[in-house]
């Protein structure tokens, strides 16, 4: 740990020999995700994906332990933002006492770079600042827009 | 509750000027008008980013009032990273599990395209991708 640089968010990026169209659709399809997600060892049942890709819609799933499937870990998510193939931000409340306001936020963007897609993954609690980049996300999406419209 | 430490320790993390402060601790200790310098803010409100730093357990504050110091307390932040650490190795599995899933979904339309090239063409209407 480098004690000189404390952040508190996790971010991961990391590049995928896929189509952007076919990276986004992973996370939005149910089949998918129960296709794929989850640690080694744990399963996403068909029956437990419910995802709405909408703002303020539903991102639950849980994940179940193959060997022992009495252990569960429900996720119960709500889209903040969507962009198809560019952007997906989601967020959670912590169940927790207290901290109520607390929410943890998972964004994800999507890249093009020589035909492959490069995921970048922004993990943490959700902060003022991350409300401001959310909003900066948009900005740049509708920057893109209108280099599309202006042709 | 570790949980409810470790949401403290966050929200204590959340802020850039905290963040800095803590940056500039861990080169060493500082009296309040030492921190306060590199910032165009008062040193009231640099106190109170300290008293938040301090009620998260990220510092700790010396006992002499004239010249009281802050220094950076490693243990916490500690365990925010560990927690992290944590998140990061769950996504490393399951990014590779995603990257076996694409492999295979663009195996099969490869599949199914070369099959539908070979047959009819009645089969392509089904075909919703691209």
């Amino acid at each position: 740990m480098n004690a000189a640089t404390p952040t508190e968010e996790l971010v991961i990026t990391r590049t995928f020999d896929a189509p952007r169209e076919l990276v986004y659709q992973a996370f939005v399809d149910p089949d998918q995700i129960s296709q794929w997600f989850g640690p080694v060892g744990w399963s996403v049942p068909r029956d437990t994906v419910d995802i709405d890709p909408r703002p303020g819609g539903k991102y639950n799933f849980t994940m179940v332990n193959d060997e022992d499937p009495e252990q569960a870990s429900p996720s119960k998510a709500t889209f903040k933002e969507l962009v198809p193939n560019e952007l997906i931000v989601g967020s959670e409340k912590w169940d927790m006492p207290g901290y109520e306001d607390l929410e943890m936020f998972m964004r994800l963007e999507f890249e093009d770079v020589d035909g492959k897609t490069k995921i970048t993954l922004r993990q943490g609690p959700y902060t003022a600042e991350m409300v401001e980049m959310a909003r900066e996300g948009w900005e740049s999406s509708f920057t893109k827009l209108d280099k599309v419209l202006v042709g | 509750m570790a949980n409810d430490r470790l949401s403290v320790i966050f929200s204590a993390l959340a802020d850039p000027t905290r963040r800095a402060i803590l940056a500039r601790l861990a080169e060493g200790d500082a009296t309040v008008t030492e921190l306060a310098e590199p910032f165009d803010i008062s040193l009231p409100a640099i106190s109170r980013h300290l008293k938040v730093l301090h009620n998260a357990g990220l510092i700790s504050r010396s006992r002499s009032a004239q010249w009281r110091t802050s220094s950076l307390e490693v243990a916490p932040l500690k365990e925010a990273t560990d927690w992290m650490e944590r998140y990061r190795q769950f996504w490393d599995v399951n990014f590779d599990r995603l990257d076996a899933h694409l492999k295979r979904i663009q195996q099969q339309t490869s599949d199914d395209n070369k099959k539908s090239d070979k047959t009819d063409k009645t089969d392509k209407q089904e075909r919703t991708d691209r």
